[in-house]
């Protein structure tokens, strides 16, 4: 029955003579690759203690460094301190959107307490240091708003993220596309 | 399958290989016996659905405790999802081996063990040849016997990719029909 109906809707014949058991692991399949990913994507999370290990870069304040669509690497750990000179991404308060600029100015704070400084940020690109950016009444950024430090990257292969979140109906139709793909592809 | 073979694209080798992985499981189940054995896949989907189960625990947990509290349980299921990976590859290399039809032939009596006919099949990439091996486990002895055979797939289809499905159960009947030679 099911496969009389399969074969109206005009799925392939190797998918009609599956029987439920094939199918549940055609759907299992799938699930696993999604898996896979979210599971590497956590693993990196863990590895690098940043909360966003790969971010993209998306506007071009810190050209020639950096431009609109190079991936970054990074990485958050508690024992780094931050000195001026690094390039920190960090999110502000209530936005979601991370900015990948360079410490400028840090107050130490406490000297034995890592969590205490006070740092400045300041896009190599712009003309004016990033005051204007942080949510309002903040003049300095603190450990917790930073998502990590840069520590290697890759150009121009981000540019591929930002096209598909322009386009969302092009994200749609590729996830869709590929998993249809999976899915019906026995074996 | 009896009645109406499928009409596949020939020149796709993983079509060619389902079409006729079904069609001698078709061949078992109607001349050997029809109650099939899930031990294998069941096992699969187990292991699958372990493996599912972890990675999506981590993403709950994710989104309830964000990320530096969730960090101890996302490394755990991280380390048990990658496990259970493996050994899902272990099970489909090793313990199937291929095998992609068990049939149980129950004894009449019902005081021994069933019988177990398996089949397990491959062919290589870019080749026409289609190895099918038969494998017969008897309950009450434990003896295994097995009987193999290359068959050029070009035989079994026609010129629009018709399975010829009398062919391939000739065929799937002659393996039967050496490995009860070889018990006797």
């Amino acid at each position: 029955m099911l496969g009389k109906v399969l074969s109206l809707l005009g799925f392939p014949d190797d998918i009609r003579r599956m029987n439920f058991r094939q199918m549940m692991y055609q759907g299992l399949n799938f699930a696993m690759i999604v898996s896979s990913a979210l599971m590497i994507w956590k693993g990196l999370m863990v590895v690098t203690a940043s909360e966003s290990p790969i971010v993209v870069v998306l506007s071009g304040s810190m050209e020639p460094a950096f431009h609109r669509g190079d991936l970054l690497f990074l990485t958050n750990y508690e024992k780094d301190p931050i000195t001026a000179g690094e390039i920190v991404v960090f999110k502000v308060e209530g936005r979601d959107i991370p900015i990948v600029h360079r410490v400028i100015k840090v107050h130490q704070g406490d000297a034995d307490d890592n969590t205490s400084v006070k740092f400045l940020t300041k896009g190599d690109n712009n003309n004016v240091d990033d005051r204007g950016l942080y949510a309002h009444g903040q003049v300095w950024l603190t450990r917790k708003d930073v998502v990590g430090r840069a520590r290697g990257y890759v150009p121009y292969i981000g540019i591929v993220t930002i096209i598909m979140n322009e386009y969302p109906q092009l994200k749609f139709t590729v996830l869709a596309l590929l998993a249809l793909f999976v899915l019906f592809n026995r074996e | 399958m009896e009645e109406d073979p499928p009409t596949i694209n020939k020149w796709d080798g993983n079509a060619v290989k389902n079409a006729l992985d079904d069609a001698t499981k078709s061949v078992m189940m109607n001349h050997i016996c029809s109650k099939e054995c899930f031990r294998l896949i069941d096992g699969r989907l187990i292991i699958s659905s372990l493996a599912v189960g972890f990675s999506l625990f981590a993403l709950a947990y994710d989104y309830l405790f964000p990320f530096p509290l969730s960090r101890s349980v996302l490394m755990l299921c991280v380390v048990c999802y990658f496990v259970m990976s493996a050994i899902l590859t272990w099970h489909t290399s090793v313990v199937e081996k291929g095998t992609f039809a068990t049939v149980l032939k129950e004894d009449p009596s019902h005081i021994d063990p069933s019988d177990v006919w398996s089949a397990s099949s491959n062919i290589k990439r870019f080749d026409t040849v289609y190895h099918l091996t038969l494998t017969y486990k008897c309950g009450k002895t434990k003896q295994v016997k097995e009987s193999s055979a290359a068959l050029p797939i070009e035989k079994y289809f026609d010129v629009n990719g018709k399975l010829l499905y009398d062919r391939v159960s000739r065929e799937v009947l002659k393996l039967r029909d050496s490995i009860i030679n070889k018990m006797n």
